[in-house]
């Protein structure tokens, strides 16, 4: 990431580097970011490289290349905090407001204005694309993200990450960590079309073993649903669904089903590879 | 926090009351042993491009003060507070895109030196509070900060505020933060709080990402959130982040991630009032879209 000092511009349009370039590591990222740390550190983060540019009239850019490890890690990050359009920038990104946020190879980057104007906003999104050219090739998604239907999914809801901080933000759940979650486990939460208002949620989990799976979804069902039978199902007072099945080391939980045919089809319909 | 919470509690409209923000503050309860909060606005204290108007905020912090001390003169509420020939530390915040506002800390330090206390032995810190010798001999701390969300901790307010007071930062972050009130009973700390200001001049109610900051999640609620107890006036921070929430982005995301730390810091910690009924919240000023 020393390189980035040289091969990112210095100057992008009319903006220009300020101050020193920094950079952090696993150790060190405490010192970058007030209590945030620990939502990287739950992904493989590497180091994370740090520019300021400073505009014409007095605005501020900052650039932050996160080196997640994998492009898998890096589309985790991405995918979970995802609210705005594409920008067509990088493998996966989107912009809002002076935020661009994007993705590609094993690389997370995001560039920020906190004053958002015409000007500053046209910068954000040509410094992401000076950018891009340095952080190499695209990469693979996660495979999990390969396991999930394809019919009424919707791509950009889709999210990837290991621990309970991310499931919190992305959908709460339990103020407990009921699923045990960790950096062992992987997690796809996804949303589908139900043809009828909100979306029907999925929630994949592969544990490291099928013991923790089953303990999972027992520890799932007597917080979040200790009517649902052996079968998992049960209505909640929105008169939505929720199913918590395991097959092998996965644990499959489908929220907000309009009824319960609905979630044992999604449900069953994951492509989950054989042993 | 005693009890989880779910989603579930989200469609059972149970959700505020386990989080001790219910929508009844208990009125008609006796008032003696209740915790008071006040919560003043003004409709002028910033302009349209949010600068503040450092008289009216003056005013309103005088106001709050003198209400929590049913006080007519400012500089008597004040010297409820502080004593001449003490040190006193303002635990203030800098975090680049919300700090405490230049204007709130001026207004604090009028008032302490008004109150007796030598300029001299005021100070004004945030990350080197545990090293600044006007921290280290402080007889009493002012605690003050703008209120926001947080990726962990789901609100950083006036407990929150005191984690640069903890020897590790990092050993506090884990189960959402959800022991920030043990920084409390620090001995460099415990026992020498005299008032927490939770700045809504502009608070930020949603976030992409832990340091993430932009101008479409904050809003201008142009107020102070004033009391002696961190966790009571904390509650009525979450109530008010609560019910942005609700309004901007549906109910069920009214809840930040799992503001736990603030219960917690009652029932665990013991260093405040979580619960709204043990609360008394008095508004000053103006009301318009209060929300709380």
């Amino acid at each position: 990431m020393d390189d980035f000092g040289r091969s990112i511009p210095k100057k992008i349009g009319s903006w220009q580097a300020s101050g020193k370039d920094r950079l952090f590591d696993r150790q060190t990222l405490y010192d970058y970011m007030d209590g945030g740390a620990e939502v990287y550190l739950a992904f493989d983060l590497r180091q994370v490289w740090v520019r300021k540019y400073a505009g014409p009239g007095g605005g501020e850019l900052t650039l932050d290349i996160y080196d997640m490890g994998s492009p898998e890690e890096a589309f985790g990050v991405f995918s979970c905090d995802r609210e705005d359009p594409g920008a067509g920038i990088g493998q996966g990104s989107e912009y809002g407001f002076g935020l661009l946020r994007f993705h590609q190879g094993r690389f997370f980057v995001s560039v920020m204005t906190a004053d958002e104007d015409e000007a500053s906003g046209r910068a954000v999104l040509d410094v992401g694309r000076a950018v891009v050219a340095a952080l190499g090739p695209p990469g693979p998604g996660p495979d999990m993200v390969g396991f999930l239907p394809r019919e009424s999914l919707r791509p950009e809801r889709t999210s990837y990450f290991h621990a309970n901080v991310n499931l919190n933000n992305r959908y709460f759940i339990a103020s407990e960590n009921i699923l045990g979650l960790d950096r062992s486990t992987d997690c796809v939460f996804a949303e589908y079309g139900t043809g009828a208002g909100k979306p029907g949620c999925l929630l994949l989990v592969r544990y490291p073993g099928a013991e923790r799976a089953v303990a999972a979804r027992r520890s799932f069902l007597a917080s979040y649903a200790p009517e649902a039978g052996s079968e998992g199902l049960a209505q909640t007072e929105n008169k939505k669904w929720v199913s918590a099945v395991v097959r092998d080391r996965y644990l499959i939980i489908v929220f907000e089903s309009p009824d319960p045919d609905w979630a044992r089809r999604l449900g069953s319909s994951i492509d989950i590879p054989k042993k | 926090m005693t009890q989880m919470l779910t989603r579930r509690d989200f469609l059972k409209g149970t959700t505020a009351a386990l989080l001790g923000a219910s929508l009844g503050f208990g009125q008609d309860a006796p008032l003696a042993k209740k915790a008071r909060v006040v919560l003043v606005r003004h409709r002028d204290v910033l302009d349209e491009n949010s600068a503040v108007a450092p008289d009216i905020l003056q005013g309103m912090l005088d106001e709050a003060v003198m209400k929590l001390f049913d006080e007519s003169d400012p500089v008597k509420a004040f010297a409820k507070l502080v004593k001449p020939g003490e040190t006193v530390g303002i635990k203030t915040n800098v975090w680049s895109y919300l700090p405490t506002p230049p204007e709130l800390e001026s207004a604090i330090k009028r008032r302490l030196v008004d109150a007796g206390i030598a300029e001299d032995k005021i100070g004004l810190d945030d990350h080197t509070v545990r090293t600044n010798p006007l921290f280290v001999n402080a007889t009493s701390l002012i605690n003050a900060r703008p209120l926001r969300t947080h990726y962990l901790s789901g609100m950083s307010g006036c407990i929150k505020n005191y984690i640069m007071f903890a020897q590790s930062q990092e050993a506090l972050h884990p189960d959402s933060c959800a022991d920030l009130g043990s920084v409390f009973n620090l001995p460099m700390v415990k026992g020498k709080t005299r008032l927490n200001i939770l700045c809504v001049l502009t608070p930020q109610f949603h976030g992409r990402g832990p340091h993430h900051f932009s101008r479409r999640y904050v809003w201008s609620y142009k107020g102070l959130i004033v009391g002696q107890d961190p966790v009571a006036v904390d509650t009525i921070g979450l109530r008010l982040l609560m019910a942005k929430r609700r309004e901007v982005l549906g109910k069920d995301q009214e809840l930040p991630p799992v503001p736990k730390h603030i219960q917690l810091a009652d029932t665990r910690h013991g260093i405040g009032v979580s619960d709204i009924n043990a609360i008394e919240l008095v508004k000053l000023g103006w009301d318009e879209d209060i929300l709380v």
